[in-house]
């Protein structure tokens, strides 16, 4: 991955969110992402947190203002380039997001596989180096149903980093899955920021990301009054 | 126990006779007429929202047919993914389907054949029988019965997909990682489908052809071997049948692959599988009868 370092990574600059296409309060959004930094979220709703990862990937219709990544305005692009863009994007989310239809390990690539011309051999051996490391005997080959709620985490985390991605958007995972996926959470954020990956960390409670402190570089709070910054005590 | 004393008495409710102020207001307020011009206005604005809504999906899967065929010419819009779906969905539609549709033609040429027999026999023209084959058969039910059989065995299941993918938001996952659900999903799935369409037919037309000699041949009619039968069809078929016929496979799988697509990716929150289900069928049969009487007008 080419690290980019053109500038912020993800931009919020007065975006001003349709409140009808995503629930967020539509007051300007200001913020900053650069490569390497990691963000915290703090969003008491998860439907919220969601819709504002959907913000910051140029899905919600803005009233105005502009959401840029990567230099580029999300409004500004044509269709091909918003899909190219978004491929770069690794993605933790909360709402439904495997296929019945398709088999767990080829849902893990499936992004890869889409957006990028890796060997399906080198997308395997990283599918089960990272389904070992986040605590997986392998790959799962049977249907995303089958799977119990703490392995489909483990999968969805494995997803999301599969690729080396510019920007995480992560909704939690940690709150309600098994403790034992923390240290390879943490150690895949830290991995991905040592690549230049931009974070943005997205939490209901604080009490998650309070011994990974000395790594966040800003924390928010999503309220009814938009983003709001938060101290760091 | 009565009324009043339930509610607390006659004292506590306001009398009867004591009129409503606002209800006699309106009661007394003139009717207030319309101008005929803004009667007409409404009128055509309500004619119009029952057009644009009952032609919606129409127009839909004109727009969604073009772009199939467009992207499909586009070498980037066939990536690893596309390839994937298209491939897969062509298996079970062609795989699972290849008995379901021979069958049917078994018994279509079984059906067919036996009125033939029995009414040209009437008429002393039992030799039309291949003539009669490929103009009724072939030609017409074919088609239509093989869009069923594609509406029914794999239309319904992608409708049924993708529509609860729609509504449990796993489309809107696929579009925020850059996954577009139409070159995903639509693209590959209604090709297969025009593959699929293209093939079973076939099999379909040569098992009823193939049935159809045999029900002759036990029942005398026809004393010629199966090549001269074959020799027959094929003299009986004009420039234009080997070209409407294969077409007529064609647009019906592509149809019916569209149609049960886009009736899955147009569901709202609102839809479950008691209204998807109805509707991914009335529309797809719909469909397929419009495909066959257009190849069937005399233009």
């Amino acid at each position: 991955m080419e690290t980019y370092s053109a500038g912020p990574l993800l931009e919020l600059n007065k975006a001003v969110p349709s409140f009808e296409d995503s629930g967020l309060p539509p007051v300007p959004f200001n913020m900053k992402l650069m490569p390497g930094e990691c963000m915290i979220v703090e969003a008491r709703d998860p439907s919220r947190a969601t819709m504002f990862a959907d913000l910051c990937s140029g899905m919600v219709e803005l009233e105005s203002g502009q959401v840029s990544f990567m230099g580029l305005d999300w409004a500004n692009l044509q269709d091909r380039e918003l899909n190219a863009l978004r491929g770069r994007i690794g993605r933790i989310t909360r709402r439904a997001s495997w296929a019945e239809f398709m088999p767990t390990h080829l849902g893990i690539i499936l992004q890869q596989l889409h957006h990028t011309t890796r060997t399906l051999d080198d997308l395997v051996a990283e599918a089960v180096r990272r389904s070992e490391s986040f605590g997986l005997p392998g790959v799962p080959t049977v249907s995303p149903s089958l799977l119990s709620d703490t392995d489909l985490t483990r999968v969805s985390c494995v997803r999301a980093f599969m690729g080396q991605p510019h920007l995480l958007l992560l909704e939690d995972p940690l709150e309600g899955g098994p403790p034992e996926l923390y240290t390879s959470f943490l150690s895949s954020i830290t991995e991905a920021r040592d690549r230049g990956a931009g974070v943005i960390w997205l939490v209901r409670s604080n009490a998650v990301w309070q011994s990974y402190r000395q790594g966040i570089t800003s924390t928010w709070r999503l309220a009814d009054d938009g983003l709001v910054a938060v101290r760091m005590a | 126990m009565s009324v009043s004393q339930q509610t607390g008495g006659p004292n506590t409710t306001p009398s009867d006779d004591e009129p409503d102020l606002i209800l006699q207001t309106d009661a007394h307020k003139p009717a207030k007429r319309i101008p005929v011009h803004e009667w007409i206005r409404r009128k055509l604005a309500w004619i119009g929202r029952l057009v644009r809504r009952q032609a919606r999906f129409f127009l839909v899967v004109l727009g969604a047919g073009w772009g199939v065929i467009f992207e499909s010419f586009r070498s980037h819009a066939w990536r690893r993914t596309v390839r994937y779906e298209f491939v897969t969905t062509m298996n079970n539609i062609i795989g699972g389907g290849v008995s379901a549709s021979l069958f049917a033609g078994m018994l279509t040429g079984v059906a067919a054949v036996s009125q033939v027999i029995y009414w040209l026999g009437l008429t002393g023209l039992a030799k039309m029988t291949g003539s009669i084959l490929v103009n009724v058969v072939i030609r017409e039910i074919a088609p239509i019965l093989v869009g069923i059989l594609l509406l029914g065995r794999n239309g319904m299941l992608s409708a049924t997909e993708l529509g609860l993918l729609t509504i449990g938001g796993q489309v809107r996952s696929m579009q925020s990682v850059g996954m577009d659900p139409f070159l995903m999903l639509v693209l590959p799935r209604t090709l297969a489908f025009t593959v699929a369409g293209f093939t079973l037919g076939i099999l379909f037309s040569m098992s009823s052809l193939i049935t159809g000699y045999v029900m002759s041949r036990i029942s005398g009619v026809i004393t010629n071997p199966i090549w001269t039968f074959l020799d027959d069809v094929a003299a009986a078929m004009s420039v234009t049948d080997y070209a409407v016929i294969p077409l007529k496979f064609i647009m019906v799988g592509f149809v019916v692959g569209l149609g049960g697509c886009l009736t899955g990716l147009t569901a709202t929150n609102e839809d479950s599988l008691r209204t998807l289900l109805p509707r991914g069928f009335s529309r797809g049969m719909l469909i397929v009868m419009m495909v066959s009487v257009l190849f069937s007008l005399d233009l």
